[in-house]
Formats: structure tokens, C-alpha cells, sequence
């Protein structure tokens, strides 16, 4: 409350003697403690808190037009496309928010795996994160599925029915989380709800929660270093400068750079070449009629390429049911990260060349598993799904043992001028 | 190097299309389409609607809505483009019964409202321009692009009596016309975007200014 002092009287004063707001804005933004050595790869986590933003209000305002049945869904959308002022750009800016908000939370999950943030103390944080991905999937495929084009339909159909290969319980399970025997209107309604509601809220807070930790704390560095251990006389990290105006001043350089890529794509590509709007979603949802190749989005390829990399099946269990588990487990195994890594150092800029080669093997599946997630399949790339599916693993499954053996450089005390 | 990273994972997914011909049993003649050409899509409209717009609406765009984006002054469009005295602001539904399409021609003739969107515009251009005699289709005639299609080739008349490129014109314009029709509102779009851009370059040089004036005090 330091900064009230000098006006116990203010109307700032009333306020902090009964909720510490001035306290808490300056801890959590204005003089939060921000490593000098930060780099370009700690500005996407606040580029997504723009983008969340975007997103609830674009979405509300296409709510307001969207109608969330079978026989009208297809059709609103193209009202809001046509009739509605500026429900072009709502609806445009929707869909690339989400291919957006893909490509940040990869960009920031790779930060965290490269400099070791999900580390004690910040497992919680990872954690959290990790668990923003998965809600992040599941708003994502629900979203998918409102315009209620064909690929919405389809790709519908194919994720939910994966439940189905589950033993004993699964074909009961799909059919209750559809609604109905089939994708239906009973279906589109029921995530729709869950797109609208639940899933945001579930986002918002464990978003709050993932920022909270992170401020209590304090963020980790490219170095990896503990900051805390050097502090000066107010107990300020002597290795940090305040958010407010060095870092903001950064991420706001950063938000128009990333405003220019966005908004290029909105005004200008507004399909993104098929991956941001998928063609065949054009055509309203037929039951009668598969498409020739049912394709996921973008940002869910790699698991797709898993899920169609097992095609064998194994002790009883079928072929689909260990894809799924696989997709499923690869998606997962995010979390296991802070308890897979025994190395003595944090970041990979002092881990040995056997981190930096797995980390590199890891991005290189992860593209290349894309790639092939997108594309018909054949017996060739078929084999090289299988290849890539373990080379994926092997970076988290193998990693108690290459982070054990290898030889790390020492870290440096502060750190290093830049 | 900073955008290398972001170049590279949207660049990596820009490759999954390809193999096979583009156009069925042929590959696609290059189309470029012009929105801002109001003659071309006034004729390829005109086209749609006195050859095409009996079998196939376009039930998600309004008459009006095409009447003000293509410069038609609406008495002119309803005397010359309304025949079933719809109203100007309704949606362009036409009479067709399915189950009598389906008897008449053996398929229900699909909604081309987004037809430019779902096919390329090359797919179309192509395809109404390769129709050919074939005795053994029950038209007599058969199509390159779309092997044994349902449609019969109902601008015969014009493919027979134009010359080749008039013919291609006229296609050209139709085309041009299904394109602006999938998403009106590219024009505008197109417009705002310059300036949105322009707004962000001088936002983010500004930034960019700020950012390195704090970092300076740093060091």
C-alpha cells in the first residue's frame, strides 16, 4: 500500500483499506519482477491473453446471430457472413484466433521444454498450462464442429466414434456423449453448449490460476537461473527489472508484430489456404455423403498421424482403441515433464548434446507427424508415422535416462549480460 | 530469425496438398478471378441467372445484396433478374421440386451459393468448358473434369455458335460471378485490410521506437 501513503485521505486509500488493490496490481503487473534475460520466447504468453480476449468477444457477438441447430447452423453462419454488419470480420477473426491461438500455445509449451520451465518450483504452473492445452483441444474441436459444414460433421463423427473402440463401456459411452446414435442436431446442440459456456469459463480460470502461480513464483529464464538468490535491500531480485514499462513496452512491440501476421490472414487469406477455413466445410453437413479424405485441423495433425500410425492390434485390443490411446497418451505425456527430467540444470543451454538431440528429434517428429496427420495416407508414409510416433515418445520416455548420463555445462550465479 | 520460427511452422503445413490431376481426367486451365470487374460479374450474373438459376439457387445470398454490390439499379434488376416476383430482399431459393429433379435429371442439383469455395474457381472454369459428345450418356453428352456427370451442357448452344474465346468469356464471366457470390464481401474486406495494416505498421514502428528507448535505460 506504499503508494497511498502520501494521501491517506484519496479515493485510491478508501479503496486499499478494504480490498489492496494498489498491492495487488503492483505485484502482479506493474512491479512484477521480470528476468533481464527474458527473450523473444516470452512474449506469446501474452500475446494469447489478447487472443483468449479476442476470442470471448468475438464469439459472444457471433452468438448473438448463430443458430445452434441441424437444420439452421450451416445456414446462420452464412447469414452472419452476408447479412450481418461485419459478421465477416467476427467470423473471420474466430477462426484464425483459434489456428492463432494453436500456434502461440506451441510456440510457448517448446519455451517452456527448451528452458526447462515446468522445473521445481514451477511444476504447478506447467501443470496448469498443460491443462489450458487440453481444454484449449477441446474448445477447439467443439468450435469445429458449429458451422456444421461437412468436415464438421465428419471429423465429429470420427473423434467421437474413437470412443467407441474403448473395451465394454465405449460404445455406450459414444452414444451418450452424442446424444444419439448418430452426429445429430442433439450433438451439435449439447457442444455448442459446451463451447459457450463451460469450456470458456474452465479456460478463464485456470488461465487465472496459471498467471496467479507464476507471479507468486516468478517467471523462469532462458538461463534457467534462479533470480530470487540475488536480491537487493527491498528483497527485489537485483537480475529483474519491473513489468511496467520494460516488459510491457516489449510485448506491446510484440502485439503489433503479431497484429500484422493476423490481420494479413484475416483481411487478406482469410482461408489461410484451407488450413484456417477447410474447403469442404463449405458444403453444409451430409450424412449421406463422407468426404474423400477427412482431415482434422491444422493443430490437431500430429495426434491424428498417431492415431493412424497403430494399425496393428495387440493383446486383444483393437487397433483403433491403441491409436486412440496413443493420441490420446501423446497429448497427455505433457504433464509427466517435470517429473521425466533429472538433469541438474534447468535450461538446454547447459544441458549435454544428448537433451539438445532429443529436443530436436521431438520438434522434427512433431512436423513431420503434422505433415502427415494432414495428408491421404500410404504404405510409406505409414511407416514413417511409426517412426516419427517414436521417435516422439522416446524424447519424454528416455528422458530420466539421457538427463541422468549426460554432461551438462555449469550455471552461471546472475545473469549473463545480453 | 525471430519470425523464422513462425515462418516455419505455417509454412510446414502448406504443403499437404497435391498428387493426382487437378481437374479430373485433366489438369486445370489457370483461372484469375476479378471481383472489382462489375461488367464481368453483370454479365456472368446475367448468364447465371437465364441459363443456371432454374436448377441451382443460390439460397444464402439475397437479390438485393448482388443488385447493390454490382451496381444494378434494383427496378432494372427486378424487371430483368426476378422472375418468380420474389421480393428484393429475399433469399435466392428457386421452384425446383428435389424429388422432380431427381426424376427428371437423376440427382438434386446442388446450392452454388459457395461452389467457388468448396471447388477451386479453376474446377469451374474448366469443368463448363469441357463438355463433349458421348453417345452413351443418356444427354448424349460427358464432361473431362466431372466423369459422367448428371448436368446436361446447357450452354451448348453458346459453345456451338461463339467462337472459342468468346465462349471462354463467357465462362470466365460466370465464374468470375460464382467467385464474388461465395464471399461478397471480399471487396470490402479487401479495402479495410490496406488501411488496418497501414494503422499497424505505424502502431508497431512506434512500439518498436518505445521498446527500444526503455531497453537503452537498461544497460
Amino acid at each position: 500500500m506504499a503508494a497511498n501513503e502520501k494521501n491517506p485521505g484519496g479515493i485510491a486509500n478508501w479503496f486499499d483499506t478494504r480490498f489492496p488493490i494498489t498491492d495487488l496490481l503492483e505485484r502482479h503487473l506493474s512491479k512484477y519482477p521480470a528476468p533481464t534475460n527474458l527473450n523473444f520466447w516470452y512474449l506469446f504468453g501474452f500475446l494469447m491473453i489478447v487472443v483468449l480476449a479476442m476470442q470471448i468477444l468475438t464469439g459472444l457477438w457471433l452468438m448473438m446471430n448463430y443458430t445452434n441447430t441441424a437444420e439452421e447452423a450451416f445456414s446462420s453462419v452464412e447469414y452472419i457472413m452476408r447479412d450481418v454488419e461485419y459478421g465477416w470480420l467476427l467470423r473471420y477473426m474466430h477462426a484464425a484466433g483459434a489456428s492463432a491461438f494453436f500456434a502461440l500455445i506451441y510456440l510457448h509449451m517448446f519455451r517452456g521444454m527448451m528452458y526447462g520451465s515446468y522445473r521445481k518450483p514451477r511444476e504447478l504452473i506447467w501443470v496448469g498450462g498443460w491443462l489450458t492445452y487440453v481444454l484449449l483441444c477441446a474448445e477447439g474441436f467443439t468450435g469445429y464442429v458449429l458451422p456444421w459444414g461437412q468436415m464438421s460433421f465428419w471429423a465429429a463423427q470420427v473423434i467421437i466414434s474413437l470412443l467407441g473402440s474403448i473395451p465394454v463401456i465405449g460404445e455406450d459411452l459414444a452414444t451418450w456423449i452424442r446424444g444419439d446414435y448418430l452426429i445429430s442436431g442433439i450433438t451439435l446442440s449439447r457442444l455448442f453448449a459446451f463451447h459457450v459456456v463451460l469450456l470458456p469459463i474452465m479456460i478463464i480460470a485456470v488461465v487465472f490460476f496459471h498467471i496467479l502461480a507464476l507471479h507468486e513464483i516468478g517467471s523462469n529464464n532462458p538461463d534457467g537461473i534462479d533470480i530470487k538468490k540475488h536480491v537487493d535491500k527491498d528483497g527485489v531480485p537485483l537480475d529483474s527489472k519491473p513489468f511496467y514499462p520494460y516488459d510491457i513496452t516489449h510485448d506491446i512491440y510484440a502485439l503489433g508484430v503479431f497484429l500484422i501476421i493476423f490481420c494479413s490472414v484475416v483481411f487478406f487469406f482469410p482461408e489461410g489456404g484451407g488450413y484456417v477455413l477447410e474447403y469442404v466445410n463449405f458444403e453444409p453437413a451430409n450424412p449421406l455423403s463422407t468426404p474423400a479424405h477427412i482431415v482434422p485441423s491444422w493443430y490437431f495433425t500430429p495426434f491424428y498421424a498417431m492415431l493412424r500410425a497403430v494399425d496393428f492390434s495387440l493383446f486383444g485390443l483393437t487397433a483403433k482403441f491403441l491409436g486412440f490411446v496413443t493420441m490420446a497418451a501423446g497429448i497427455a505425456i505433457f504433464a509427466a515433464l517435470p517429473w521425466l527430467d533429472r538433469s541438474p540444470v534447468k535450461s538446454i543451454r547447459y544441458k549435454g548434446v544428448l537433451s539438445k538431440s532429443f529436443l530436436a528429434g521431438f520438434v522434427i517428429s512433431f512436423f513431420v507427424l503434422g505433415y502427415l496427420g494432414a495428408v491421404p495416407p500410404s504404405d510409406l508414409k505409414n511407416l514413417l508415422a511409426k517412426v516419427f510416433t517414436v521417435v516422439y515418445f522416446s524424447y519424454f520416455l528416455l528422458m530420466p535416462i539421457y538427463t541422468r548420463i549426460e554432461k551438462c555445462k555449469p550455471v552461471p550465479e546472475r545473469a549473463p549480460e545480453h | 530469425m525471430k519470425f523464422f520460427f513462425i515462418v516455419l511452422l505455417f509454412s510446414s503445413f502448406s504443403f499437404g496438398a497435391g498428387g493426382g490431376l487437378s481437374c479430373g481426367s485433366i489438369e486445370c486451365d489457370k483461372f484469375s478471378a476479378n471481383t472489382s470487374d462489375l461488367a464481368s460479374l453483370q454479365s456472368g450474373l446475367t448468364t447465371y441467372m437465364n441459363n443456371c438459376y432454374g436448377c441451382h439457387s443460390l439460397k444464402y445470398s439475397r437479390y438485393n445484396r448482388v443488385a447493390k454490390d454490382l451496381k444494378i439499379p434494383i427496378e432494372i434488376y427486378q424487371e430483368n433478374l426476378i422472375f418468380d416476383g420474389s421480393k428484393p430482399g429475399e433469399l435466392m431459393k428457386i421452384s425446383l421440386n428435389e424429388k422432380d429433379a431427381v426424376e427428371w435429371i437423376g440427382a438434386k442439383p446442388p446450392d452454388l451459393t459457395l461452389e467457388a469455395r468448396i471447388r477451386k474457381p479453376e474446377w469451374i472454369y474448366t469443368y463448363l468448358r469441357t463438355y463433349y459428345p458421348d453417345d452413351s450418356r443418356p444427354y448424349g453428352v460427358n464432361n473431362k473434369v466431372y466423369q459422367n456427370v448428371s448436368m446436361p451442357n446447357v450452354l451448348e448452344d453458346m459453345q456451338i455458335n461463339l467462337s472459342a474465346a468468346e465462349f471462354d468469356k463467357v465462362i470466365y464471366d460466370l465464374t468470375n460471378f460464382l467467385v464474388y457470390v461465395a464471399d461478397p464481401s471480399a471487396n470490402t474486406r479487401k479495402r479495410i485490410g490496406v488501411y488496418v495494416l497501414l494503422f499497424l505498421l505505424l502502431f508497431t514502428s512506434f512500439a518498436y521506437l518505445t521498446y527500444r528507448e526503455f531497453k537503452k535505460e537498461l544497460k
